[in-house]
């Protein structure tokens, strides 16, 4: 029985989906202790038991702690269940939380899956599906992955009721080396919305524009059917070897410009290292790098997120090394390298 | 937390607001709903919500219960429909949700319970309070509140619990403020008697919610007086009494102008009577009469005292319209009234209404073990009203404590004796230190006052104690003294032909006395005085 402490590093909700991801995916036994220990209000919520709970349908696991609050759970898999999973979270976390959860050890099943996730899509402190579908998947379709995502409603926090099928058909995965990420080749701001009038979507294409100094990209509301409303900002930049999108979501009472600039300074912040891979994609793609087991990156300066993701992959894989280096200096971009032991 | 042990599922019950929980097919999603909330926070689960809605609110309530489904699909939703005509009169809102309360299989060993408060009316959310203070619902009060500026939608939630013991510091201020009305009670004198210490906690208990008549016995110098006027304090400080302390000794009540001290008369009422007046209950009006010696006051006064405690009305002298007055009532009295109505001279309805509260205040022999922190309050009141610093020596204050705790002490004046013995050893102590000479001479002065060297002097306190001050006035020099003798053998003898036997020892001799008993009573009763009513004989009136 692997234990794991889930007070430390980064602390929060992502070692719970990343172990559990793991351990159904390799057939640990694990126990998490001290979840969320740091955190303002500890243990485990609404979200992360959902990730519990489709980690534990996927992987046929025996569960032990699996309550609000919770501090330690145990986590038992039995197996890798291929087949129809439909998960119904409501407003428990996100829908491309659980899909990342389950996908890799759905790779390993003996069947295809057909998984659906019914709730918010586009939530705020979770990817957005369009960096699922854009970003992350076509990366994991270069490693050999075949894996087909739809968004069939999207689903925005409070009202959700979104809707994505992810079909992954089981194969292995190859190492991929993403060194460099070639020029740039598009330009794009969407900003998405759901019954909300369009002027909020031109303001925020035009404040994002503004911040990043990007003149004649191509930036404008887009209208999206959902069940309330919803408002997000995502900044996309195509290059020939790889694929970048930064977002925010707006809410009520936040202005329209604040949402635009929070995603522009995180795009302005990758722009100015010449790296492919941003802080958030370097955290998702450890874990599929580690099962293909060689491959690696350059990246920004790794995020605690990032060192956190490293650490609990080696204890679930220990048979791969994981580095994370400072090509010049600790500011400047980091090299992830994944090799066998 | 730990995981071997299941935390108990978590129930919601909840009204559905006719208003805050309305919205349009879209526009709900931008509003805040309280009970639809419910269902948005990451750190809230309940495995039911159990929603109470208006029979005719019926549509708004399965669009809430579906939302809710929707947004937590963990959780179960079951409607409950409950007529209330007015969902603002107390009565019926009280009863309809006291009803269906009592109708759900509520195991709080089971399952948690939080009571949604924010929505319904606010004579609902009172209900619903009171209904979990009652325990009818075991639950703790779930209040939630809207986003405030850019918080996300769900905005925020408070459980609170009920149980007052589970909170420190609001269990820390209560008991605070018990300690303080203690001490208070009790001058700031840390007394180490136990029977004391309880009594001072009941009266406590009981001076700080009753208004009730108040009745202090016990033996002249047990601080009737004192405490009587700290209860008064105590009640003030509190805000529970906004008028005066009204203090009178009945003893010094005497014929026609007991009436008019007491109940006011008007102009010309009875010779003399040039200005009106207004009698003592009148001044005591939202304050606390005390009436010392209540044994001692006439039966016509009795019977007026009763209608106004009853009543809050008495009519003066010469009135013909009735005042009002509303006082608390405090009796003191070193008699016992039982007995007093058993002969007649108090009135037994009056008794009863007087008798509710009643505390027999232990005399400083029965308290020994307080002598010590009294006597250090005494030394301290004696600096404060002198303003001079004394103090004992430790040998001096030793060999005071061993006397006064010693066989010879029989603090028959009690706590009045120990006041004249301190004031005295503290004016006479050289040079603000009283030393083992001062203490000496003091203890002889108290062994002469008490003692069997000079029992003139006990005699003197037996009449007191059997007759009152009143009763001793009215007595005969010629009868005085021969009472005081008598009463002094009587104390001494246990039972009442034992008495006889002593005081008609010589007769006895002779054979000339048949019934020393018998006439031993007879002496007695001219005095209306009986044997098994004595001070000293009958039951304690704490009993």
């Amino acid at each position: 029985m692997l234990t794991i402490d889930g007070s430390k590093g980064e602390g929060g909700g992502q070692i719970v989906r990343s172990a559990l991801g793991l351990a159904v995916r390799t057939g640990t036994p694990v126990t998490l202790e001290n979840i969320r220990a740091g955190r303002q209000k500890p243990g485990l919520k609404r979200q992360h038991l959902t990730a519990v709970q489709a980690a534990a349908r996927v992987g046929a696991a025996r569960v032990e702690g699996a309550e609000l609050n919770s501090g330690r759970l145990v986590f038992e898999p039995q197996a890798i269940l291929g087949g129809t999973h439909e998960h119904h979270i409501g407003s428990a976390g996100s829908a491309t939380l659980v899909l990342q959860t389950v996908i890799p050890a759905l790779l390993a099943a003996d069947t295809p899956s057909t998984v659906v996730v019914t709730g918010g899509t586009h939530n705020d402190l979770a990817p957005p599906f369009d960096f699922l579908e854009r970003v992350w998947l076509p990366l994991l379709k270069r490693m050999g992955a075949q894996i087909e995502l739809r968004l069939e409603r999207a689903g925005f926090y409070p009202a959700g009721g979104g809707r994505v099928v992810a079909e992954i058909t089981p194969g292995p995965l190859s190492p991929l080396t993403l060194d460099a990420r070639g020029e740039i080749l598009t330009r794009r701001v969407r900003a998405l919305l759901a019954n909300l009038p369009g002027h909020i979507g031109l303001r925020e294409a035009e404040t994002a524009c503004a911040a990043l100094g990007w003149t004649g990209a191509d930036a404008r509301p887009e209208h999206v059917a959902a069940d309330g409303p919803g408002n997000m900002v995502i900044v996309e930049v195509a290059c020939a070897h790889a694929h970048a999108l930064f977002s925010a979501v707006g809410r009520r009472g936040k202005r329209a410009e604040q949402v635009a600039e929070q995603a522009a300074a995180e795009c302005a912040a990758w722009l100015a290292l010449d790296v492919p891979v941003g802080p958030h994609l370097a955290d998702q793609l450890i874990l599929p790098l580690a099962l293909a087991g060689g491959g690696g990156f350059r990246t920004v300066p790794p995020t605690l997120h990032t060192r956190t993701q490293v650490q609990t992959v080696q204890r679930f894989l220990p048979e791969v090394a994981v580095t994370l280096t400072p090509e010049d200096h600790e500011d400047g971009p980091w090299a992830l390298r994944v090799s066998r032991r | 937390m730990n995981a071997s042990t299941p935390t108990r599922p978590r129930i919601g019950i909840g009204l559905i607001g006719a208003t805050l929980d309305k919205g349009g097919q879209v526009k709900r999603w931008s509003q805040w709903r309280p009970t639809v909330a419910l269902a948005l926070h990451d750190d809230l689960l309940y495995a039911r919500l159990d929603l109470i809605h208006q029979p005719r609110d019926r549509k708004l309530a399965e669009r809430v219960a579906a939302d809710v489904r929707r947004l937590a699909p963990e959780t179960e939703v079951t409607l409950h429909p409950v007529a209330i005509a007015d969902p603002w009169d107390f009565e019926q809102t009280y009863a309809a949700l006291a009803d269906w309360a009592d109708g759900q299989p509520l195991d709080p060993e089971r399952f948690a319970y939080d009571v949604h408060i924010t929505t319904g009316t606010h004579v609902a959310q009172i209900c619903l309070f009171l209904l979990c203070e009652a325990r009818i619902i075991p639950g703790a009060l779930l209040q939630t509140a809207p986003p405030r500026g850019d918080e996300p939608a769900h905005g925020s939630w408070r459980r609170i619990d009920l149980d007052l013991s589970r909170y420190d510091r609001l269990a820390q201020r209560h008991a605070a403020r018990a300690a303080y009305g203690l001490a208070f009670l009790k001058a700031g004198i840390a007394t180490e008697s136990p029977t004391y210490n309880a009594l001072i906690a009941e009266i406590e208990r009981v001076a700080g919610v009753s208004r009730a008549p108040l009745l202090l016995t016990g033996p002249t110098g047990a601080g009737k007086t004192r405490l009587a006027r700290r209860i008064y304090e105590l009640k003030r400080a509190r805000h529970l009494v906004a008028g005066a302390f009204v203090e009178v000794n009945c003893a010094t009540l005497r014929g026609d102008g007991a009436m008019s001290t007491l109940f006011g008369h008007t102009r010309g009422a009875f010779t003399g009577a040039r200005e009106a007046r207004d009698g003592l209950l009148r001044r005591a009006d939202g304050g606390v009469l005390f009436l010392d010696e209540i044994g001692e006051l006439g039966l016509d006064e009795q019977a007026m005292l009763l209608r106004a405690i009853e009543e809050g009305r008495f009519l003066p002298l010469g009135a013909d319209r009735e005042v009002e007055s509303r006082f608390q009532l405090i009796a003191g009295t070193n008699r016992d009234l039982h007995a007093q109505v058993t002969q007649g001279r108090f009135r037994e309805d009056l008794l009863a209404r007087i008798d509710l509260w009643h505390w027999h205040l232990p005399g400083l022999r029965d308290r020994l073990e307080d002598l010590p922190p009294n006597l250090a309050y005494e030394l301290g009141e004696f600096e404060r009203r002198e303003g001079r610093r004394v103090t004992f020596s430790r040998e001096a204050r030793a060999a005071f404590l061993a006397f006064a705790t010693g066989p010879d002490a029989t603090w028959r004046g009690n706590f009045r004796d120990l006041n004249a013995a301190v004031t005295r050893m503290a004016t006479l102590a050289p040079g603000g230190r009283i030393d083992g000479p001062t203490v000496e001479a003091e203890q002889d002065r108290l062994a002469r006052a008490w003692g069997g060297a000079a029992p003139a002097g006990e005699g003197e306190a037996l009449l007191l104690e059997a007759l009152g001050p009143a009763g001793v006035a009215g007595l005969d020099r010629f009868d005085r003294v021969q009472l005081a003798d008598v009463l002094a053998v009587c104390k001494r003898s246990p039972s009442l032909s034992a008495a006889g036997r002593v005081l008609f020892a010589v007769s006895r001799a002779q054979r000339k006395s048949v019934n020393d008993a018998d006439r031993l009573r007879k002496y007695l009763a001219r005095f209306d005085l009986q044997w098994h009513t004595l001070p000293w004989n009958g039951a304690a009136p704490g009993d």
